[in-house]
């Protein structure tokens, strides 16, 4: 219970410091840190308009991807307590369930009828399906590595005894931090401020959402932010008391925040063909982890 | 830390196989000349000071420093453009590259000596493995020497995993980098892109009578 209330109040700030974050890199002073919210709560008062070309999948799909989004939060423990849904091989579930909100978004932008949602959509599709591998990869090794199965239990014994699971928390964040960027097209994969043809992956899927279907979800990206900031600072939290995981929770969420921020501001996006191949990377990446994992253990396949 | 230094190692392989200028390919050796000088650092204690500051001073001197400055200069010198040239796309050059790593690493599970440990096995085949890849798959002449260049940083990490034992196959492995560089050292002084007039590695057929 504890994890799904820090989630959603650290969801409220994060957005604004990202933004904050990239004015003051651009020399301006920028938005204050709750304006997203503010614009949030601004669309959940207003009316949706739905086309004559959508049917019925246009008007549940957001309230599909919204529902996705909060169970998956759920299932997120907290240093030494477990999250509200707790079960063997929940990281299944985790992924599974912010699947199941992905395609529902994705068939809903080829709703729309629109060319410009089968491009969207394609295109979501394609650099989510090259990311799943390099998540599915991280969290076996750590449960290979702590033998257990299930979030609370994997992070609750990963203690941080030798070096190499250092190594292995920094590069396990690296990986979690570009997974992120991925999920929630931010630069260098897309660009949340373009709407050209050219140029945006996600914004095009949410393009013809309007009034509080859009509210929605603008909230679900600030919440998928929290979640994979929860889930890095509990590669971190290990088993301290209550007193100290809290600020470090807090600690590791507005250090991430200035982090994407900081990615955001001093990278360029990636030519679009070129973004499969750096997706793919990652993936890589989480397999070279994968072995050092089955090096450290002393047990090969 | 060997351990973690030979990661960041193979995690260097993997953006040689996405780059798509030669920059970035000078860059990489630079990255793994400073990796190799780490860990020669860390493991070669049981060598006499001498032999061990010579072959600190190589790495250092020689991989990070010396090459890519002289491989920065023939581009400069024979005009050669930024681009790399592969044959084939670079998705599926990440593709092969990663299934290299991980044939390399089963086959070190089928070999399994006991002598040799077998994260060094695995880094050095992988690396001589790819490239190899490196110097078939692209098109210019340059990146023939580049590839070269990694398959010789390969060769080094084999003889670093049994360095205490014979300091002289490392010596050995220090000789073949100054091969590399007497060879670029060719390219250069016979000019072989004023003389072919194109760094097409198609044009060196032309070279058979």
């Amino acid at each position: 219970m504890i994890s799904f209330i820090l989630i959603i109040l650290a969801s409220i700030f994060f957005s604004g410091i990202i933004i904050r974050t990239k004015s003051i890199t651009s020399g301006r002073k920028g938005p204050g840190i709750f304006q997203p919210i503010k614009d949030i709560i601004r669309l959940l008062r207003k009316g949706s308009v739905y086309s004559k070309t959508s049917s019925i999948i246009f008007q549940i799909a957001p309230s599909i991807y919204f529902a996705s989004i909060v169970m998956a939060i759920m299932v997120i423990p907290f240093g030494q307590y477990k999250g509200i849904i707790s079960f063997e091989g929940d990281f299944v579930f985790f992924a599974s369930v912010l699947g199941t909100g992905k395609f529902f978004s994705i068939i809903s932008a080829l709703d729309t009828g629109s060319s410009f949602g089968g491009m969207g959509a394609s295109r979501e599709a394609l650099f989510s399906m090259f990311a799943e591998p390099a998540f599915f990869i991280l969290m076996g090794s750590f449960s290979l590595l702590t033998g257990h199965t299930s979030f609370q239990q994997i992070f609750a014994s990963l203690h941080f005894g030798s070096y190499i699971s250092y190594i292995l928390g920094a590069l396990a964040t690296f990986v979690l931090v570009m997974i992120t960027v991925v999920e929630n097209s931010r630069m260098p994969i897309d660009d949340p401020n373009t709407h050209l043809e050219l140029t945006m992956v996600h914004e095009v899927m949410i393009l013809d959402n309007s009034g509080f279907d859009l509210g929605m979800i603008s909230y679900a990206t600030n919440l998928k932010f929290a979640m994979y900031g929860a889930l890095i600072a509990n590669l971190f939290m290990g088993s301290f008391p209550l007193y100290l995981s809290m600020p470090i929770f807090f600690g590791i969420q507005i250090i991430f925040a200035i982090a994407v921020g900081f990615l955001e501001s001093f990278t360029a996006r990636f030519r679009m063909n070129h973004n499969a191949q750096y997706i793919l990377a990652l993936s890589s990446v989480s397999l070279l982890i994968f072995l050092g994992v089955l090096l450290v253990l002393g047990q090969f396949s | 830390m060997t351990n973690v230094l030979l990661i960041i190692f193979t995690i260097s392989l993997l953006y040689l196989g996405i780059g798509h200028r030669l920059l970035t390919y000078i860059k990489i050796l630079a990255f793994q000349g400073i990796i190799l000088f780490g860990i020669a650092f860390i493991e070669l204690i049981q060598i006499n000071a001498l032999n061990l500051a010579f072959v600190l001073l190589e790495t250092i001197v020689f991989k990070t420093l010396a090459i890519p400055l002289f491989l920065n200069y023939v581009m400069k010198r024979n005009r050669i453009t930024r681009d790399a040239e592969p044959f084939l796309p670079n998705f599926i050059s990440l593709i092969i590259i990663t299934l290299i790593i991980i044939a390399t690493f089963i086959l070190s599970n089928a070999i399994g000596d006991s002598r040799i440990s077998k994260i060094y096995f695995v880094v050095s085949l992988s690396t001589l493995f790819t490239g190899l890849y490196i110097i078939v798959t692209r098109n210019k002449i340059i990146t023939h020497v580049m590839g070269y260049l990694v398959i010789e940083n390969g060769v080094f990490i084999l003889s670093l995993a049994v360095g205490n034992e014979m300091p002289m196959l490392v010596n050995l492995g220090i000789l073949l980098d100054i091969f590399a560089s007497i060879f670029l050292l060719g390219i250069f002084v016979n000019r072989i892109g004023d003389v072919l007039k194109d760094v097409d590695v198609d044009q060196l057929k032309n070279l058979k009578d």
